[in-house]
């Protein structure tokens, strides 16, 4: 039986390592040429010309403002990422453990919210924070999206697990319902918490749909919509444009590497719970 | 425990509220609402009203210049959507992405699934490299796709060899619509990965072990233990995916550049293309909403289709 077993052992190897390399290929590709100089784009060439000079000129081009788009990116994603903290869990943990009249309905809201794809309500959405005054500003980028229907329903599935226990002993020590849910409950969720967190600050992070409808003047630009114009604008100085890549996908992929596997289970609890 | 008591604190030390807040904080009801209010607020104002809007504005004669002037129309934007030919062309776009790209990242997320579960060194290295792609920005990932894409690549000249022509993928009207399916097949096997991977883990070991005792061959463990387990997850995965291929927005925004939505030619247009284009681009707003109405009605229908698929299974 051992035998038998093993006998499929290099062909799975050699499998995994082809589909392995043929996806690591754009990466591995976008490393390399954000490191050579152009006249060597789509050639192998020795180390000794590899060069940080690409990394320079997109940084500090006088075209555009990188610098400022990695602050409005990190503003943007650090604000939707506390709201989210502070509003879902409250709403997740009323519907999870507290009694009261609408529950019902609130439940299904968030139900039914999380089922309609953004594109339905976007150019109302527009039409409204234009109205505001709120296009080309942090208000328009960051204030619709303090909330998220589906990490609502991931939080209140945590929050059912919770034992009654621990609230009633919390009540004992003479914390109100409130007080327990504070000290108590929401350290309690640190786990679920940091899954929502990632799946949030990536989602917000890689994002382009709404911050290039909401935010479309190059000083308001976030990563991602900056990324898109410079390729356009500089389609040709392909190094300079993967050292670009390299630069707006880094924190994203560092943050994975971090939080790898609450990511993993949160996308796959996500995946099949919701 | 101390003495200490005072008209500010319990015994315990706890600070004593004024009783209105304790009512307040302690109440099921009040907190109830109290906790849900932050989200009612915000849902209501950036969910609810736009919801209700995109349908109004679809009856409406609407530009986003002169909103104080729109006026009610009737069916007049349905109608003249379902008499354009680009609209359906659009359509055909979506269809043809999602027939094409649906089997084959399904079987390529469940052969990678398989792969890294078995028992292999550096397994967990290939998992993060399949998965990468679907937490990587889209339009990083079309910006790289696009350099690798242009005449004249190692990538080009091999698709070449191959009986694809040695074209720039993304400007060439025969090629682009394939290169958006590459693009969200690259970007969404690492999702359905991940979906089959704890489908897989769930799957009881005493299966195969008793499978085993019965002499079953690898491919009809597979086939008899492992296939009829994976069905609602495979159900699962195509739904999710079918929808995120209606979505897909960003890849053609990268590759479209300065030209309209969709481009070259309309090649890559999309139902969803269709209404930014008109919504917002033109600032179309009635017309643009009644296309995303038609958008959402189609994402509906699928949704209702493979219910009943599903029910009619079970």
């Amino acid at each position: 039986m051992l035998t038998r077993t093993n006998k499929g052992r290099p062909f799975l190897y050699i499998g995994t390592i082809i589909l392995g390399l043929l996806f690591a290929l754009p990466f591995l590709y976008t490393i390399y040429t954000s490191v050579i100089p152009m006249r060597h784009v789509n050639t192998l060439t020795s180390p000794a010309n590899w060069t940080f000079e690409n990394f320079k000129i997109f940084f500090t081009n006088d075209a555009y403002n990188v610098p400022r788009w990695f602050m409005n990116t990190v503003i943007m994603t650090g604000v939707v990422v506390i709201g989210n903290l502070i509003i879902n869990p409250m709403a997740g943990f009323a519907l999870a453990k507290l009694n009261f009249k609408g529950k019902g309905l609130i439940y299904w809201i968030v139900v039914a919210t999380m089922m309609v794809p953004y594109h339905m309500i976007l150019i109302p959405v527009y039409v409204n924070v234009a109205q505001l005054g709120w296009l080309n500003t942090f208000w328009g980028l960051t204030v619709p999206f303090l909330y998220q229907g589906l990490y609502i329903f991931m939080l209140r599935q945590f929050f059912i697990s919770v034992p009654n226990e621990f609230l009633e002993a919390a009540r004992m020590d003479g914390l109100t319902k409130m007080g327990a849910f504070w000290r108590i409950v929401y350290p309690l969720a640190r786990s679920s918490l940091i899954t929502m967190s990632i799946l949030a600050f990536a989602g917000t992070w890689n994002s382009y749909l709404v911050p290039s409808t909401l935010a479309n003047t190059p000083e308001m630009y976030v990563l991602v919509v900056g990324l898109n114009s410079v390729k356009d604008m500089f389609f040709e100085n392909t190094p300079m444009i993967m050292a670009g890549v390299v630069l707006s996908t880094l924190p994203i992929i560092l943050f994975f590497f971090l939080f790898q596997r609450q990511y993993i289970e949160g996308i796959s609890n996500a995946g099949v719970k919701g | 425990m101390s003495d200490y008591s005072s008209k500010h604190a319990d015994m315990k030390g706890n600070k004593i509220r004024p009783s209105w807040f304790r009512s307040l904080a302690d109440s099921d009801k009040t907190l109830g609402w109290l906790f849900t209010l932050p989200f009612l607020i915000l849902w209501a104002w950036w969910f609810l009203y736009p919801f209700i809007q995109s349908f109004v504005r679809s009856f409406q004669d609407a530009n986003f210049a002169a909103l104080d002037q729109a006026k009610f129309i009737g069916l007049e934007n349905y109608v003249t959507i379902l008499q354009d030919k680009e609209f359906f062309r659009a359509l055909l776009h979506s269809l043809e992405i999602v027939v094409i790209s649906i089997p084959i990242q399904t079987l390529l997320g469940l052969l990678l699934a398989i792969l890294v579960n078995q028992k292999l060194k550096g397994k967990g290295i290939f998992r993060t490299v399949f998965f990468i792609p679907y937490i990587t920005s889209q339009i990083a990932i079309t910006t790289v796709f696009m350099m690798l894409f242009k005449q004249g690549t190692f990538l080009t000249k091999f698709f070449g060899a191959l009986g694809f022509g040695n074209v720039t993928w993304f400007a060439d009207t025969s090629y682009a619509l394939l290169f958006v399916c590459i693009l969200f097949i690259f970007q969404q096997a690492g999702f359905t990965m991940i979906v089959y991977l704890s489908g897989l883990q769930e799957i009881p070991k005493d299966l195969y072990e008793a499978g085993e005792i019965d002499g079953a061959s690898k491919w009809n463990k597979f086939r008899y233990i492992t296939v009829p387990f994976l069905k609602p997850i495979t159900f699962f995965i195509v739904s999710v995916s079918t929808i995120a291929g209606f979505q897909i927005y960003d890849q053609i925004a990268a590759i479209s550049r300065y030209g309209a939505l969709g481009s070259p030619a309309g090649a890559t247009s999309t139902v969803v293309t269709y209404f930014y284009q008109h919504g917002i681009r033109y600032m179309n707003i009635g017309y643009g909403s009644a296309a995303v109405v038609l958008f959402f009605m189609i994402i509906m229908l699928i949704t209702y289709l493979q219910k009943k698929f599903l029910d009619e299974k079970e």
